[in-house]
């Protein structure tokens, strides 16, 4: 009962904050819900399937430019949307097949091979636009109506986090996603009982990067340009800390892991480009933060950020009873 | 036919440098069962205090060798970090050193800017059989030979080194022995830093190093090691050159655009390969 009332209390806070922001200020906020997206499939691939991935920013890219390549070609803006999270599940399924044979460490460098692979090929693909990227990707418009103002990008980007909220919600509480956290502490004993397996762990990586696509298709139409210099190893090292600050395996956690990180990258880039300030500070303080965020939260709040607040509010009561 | 040559004998060079790396993850991963991620960030601190210290007026030799050091303190400082606290899962600590490797470029760019930096190596081209190759290549490969005769000497005859070796085939054997696992640890940390600092002391006169330089080099230098299962720094070494041999000849034959995709390439098939032949070990759930 309490968790609906906050869930709607934040739902009604994210559609009523947008006007009230300025132009750059909605520029984060839209940045900070894409971001969000990509992580809540991050959390859900890392902390129910159990395999860490350092290549999310790849699906990030073939979303944005899927969108982008059906626009500028004249397709219908709206479909490039559509296309984008489909695209992107079918590259993972397709990848996934021989790289989910791959464990831990073995996964993680793959994934950013598999990153590293994209890049390259992107830079170097005449059809993509090579190293300058894509450009003048239209403004979407859905049904005769043309977004071209970033509030409305804004709403829609509530509206698709929204939807991967809910996906993913119905996902965790179904019969597959108990499967799904069964093959997490136990890949043995989740196949002896009769999960299938390999079957899951491609469909949650599919999954997580169909989420990815949609944001990147999002992010198309929101900058009109992408290039593979959008989509460094960084942003993916980004998405993982967000995942991790914010505490594997929570949907929760992976909205406030996103916000925490994007604001305070954004602080500090702002305090970074004060007059007086060298001219790297912007670069040092935002790599400070991701490691420092990253290690300080491995070592001393292995769950989370939001398990450990959730851990925390029973005892205080309790406390609080005795007294 | 020359060119060939050529391009084995570069590949050679630039080869042993993704070895050193490999071997430096092999040599920590085999005691610790932690990929250091950072092991690519060790290589280019290496770099650029060497480039440091050389515009300093140290000689050659001495500024290479302290920036070597350099490094490998700062590996052992990585190794604390991973691994100091009790409990880290290999997992965790694999996490913790992406931070640190991240930590690595806010220093670089702190201290070093962004802009790629090098230093002058060894001079002048030699001709082999009718290739031309520069110098600095030949030197590249005489100093890594011996460092793997050494490092094979070094884990097989002394008492350090069979420590090391005990505490990577039976953690807890060699605990019940009396040696100090933890400890063992920060010092593969410590000899990975060092062999991570070689190689980019080594590869920068004739590769220019940029901070963001260490995601190539951990990769590659992965690539190698994953030939041996990350287990054996001799396979690192045939794995390494086989890469640095094989991007030349690529790149030398007109793909120079698609140089690190076949090094990536190769890396996935063999790692796919090695998995389908022999489940790999499933890491123990914490």
């Amino acid at each position: 009962m309490r968790r609906g009332l906050l869930l709607a209390g934040l739902g009604a806070a994210a559609l009523a904050l947008p006007p009230l922001l300025s132009g750059r200020e909605l520029t984060v906020f839209v940045l900070l819900g894409l971001a969000a997206m990509v992580t809540v499939g991050l959390s859900l691939l890392m902390g129910y399937a159990g395999q860490v991935s350092l290549g999310q920013a790849s699906f990030y890219a073939i979303g944005a430019y899927t969108a982008g390549l059906l626009a500028v070609h004249g397709a219908p803006t709206m479909l490039g949307l559509l296309a984008a999270p489909v695209v992107a599940a079918g590259f993972a399924a397709a990848v996934g097949v021989p790289l989910l044979r791959l464990r831990g460490h073995y996964l993680a460098f793959a994934t950013l091979a598999m990153q590293l692979i994209l890049l390259g090929v992107l830079s170097q693909a005449e059809w993509a636009g090579g190293a300058i990227g894509l450009q003048g990707i239209p403004y979407l418009s859905i049904g005769g109506l043309e977004l071209t103002e970033d509030l409305g990008y804004a709403y829609l980007t509530v509206a698709a986090l929204a939807l991967t909220l809910l996906v993913a919600h119905h996902i965790i509480g179904s019969r597959a996603g108990r499967g799904l956290r069964a093959l997490a502490t136990s890949e043995t004993a989740a196949a002896a009982s009769g999960v299938p397996v390999g079957r899951y762990r491609l469909a949650v990586f599919a999954l997580s990067a169909a989420f990815a696509g949609l944001a990147g298709g999002i992010y198309a139409f929101f900058l009109g340009y992408v290039s593979p210099g959008s989509f460094p190893i960084l942003l993916s090292i980004g998405y993982l800390v967000m995942a991790v600050v914010g505490g594997l395996g929570t949907l929760s956690g992976a909205v406030v892991g996103a916000a925490a990180v994007t604001l305070l990258v954004d602080l500090l880039n702002t305090v970074g480009t004060q007059p007086g300030m060298p001219s790297y500070a912007p670069s040092v303080l935002s790599y400070a933060v991701y490691s420092v965020l990253l290690v300080l939260v491995v070592l001393f709040l292995p769950r989370g950020i939001v398990p450990a607040l959730r851990d925390l509010p029973p005892r205080l009561l309790s406390r609080g009873d005795r007294a | 036919m020359s060119d060939l040559l050529q391009y084995v004998l570069t590949g050679l060079g630039v080869g042993c440098a993704y070895a050193l790396v490999g071997s430096g993850l092999v040599a920590i991963y085999r005691v610790t069962r932690v990929v250091n991620f950072a092991q690519g960030g060790l290589a280019v601190l290496g770099a650029m205090s060497a480039s440091t210290l050389l515009a300093a007026g140290l000689p050659h030799g001495v500024a290479e060798l302290l920036a070597v050091g350099l490094a490998a303190g700062a590996g052992l400082l990585v190794g604390l970090v991973a691994i100091g606290k009790p409990g880290t899962s290999p997992r965790s600590s694999l996490v913790i050193t992406l931070g640190l490797a991240v930590f690595g470029y806010a220093v670089a760019v702190l201290l070093w800017g962004d802009q790629p930096r090098s230093f002058p190596g060894l001079p002048g081209a030699v001709s082999l059989a009718g290739a031309r190759v520069q110098a600095h290549y030949l030197l590249v490969v005489a100093v890594t030979v011996p460092v793997f005769a050494g490092l094979a000497l070094f884990f097989s005859r002394t008492y350090l080194g069979k420590g090391l070796s005990a505490c990577a085939s039976n953690p807890y054997a060699a605990r019940i022995v009396g040696i100090n696992v933890t400890r063992m640890g920060l010092l593969a940390f410590t000899i990975g830093g060092a062999l991570g600092g070689l190689a980019g002391v080594l590869v920068t006169p004739v590769q220019q190093v940029t901070f963001d330089s260490d995601v190539a080099l951990v990769v590659n230098g992965f690539a190698a090691a994953v030939l041996g299962g990350l287990e054996r720094p001799g396979l690192a070494l045939a794995g390494g050159l086989l890469l640095g041999v094989g991007q030349t000849v690529v790149a030398g034959y007109g793909g120079a655009a698609y140089q690190i995709e076949v090094a990536l390439v190769l890396m996935l098939a063999v790692m796919i390969w090695r998995s389908a032949r022999r489940p790999l070990v499933e890491e123990p759930a914490v």
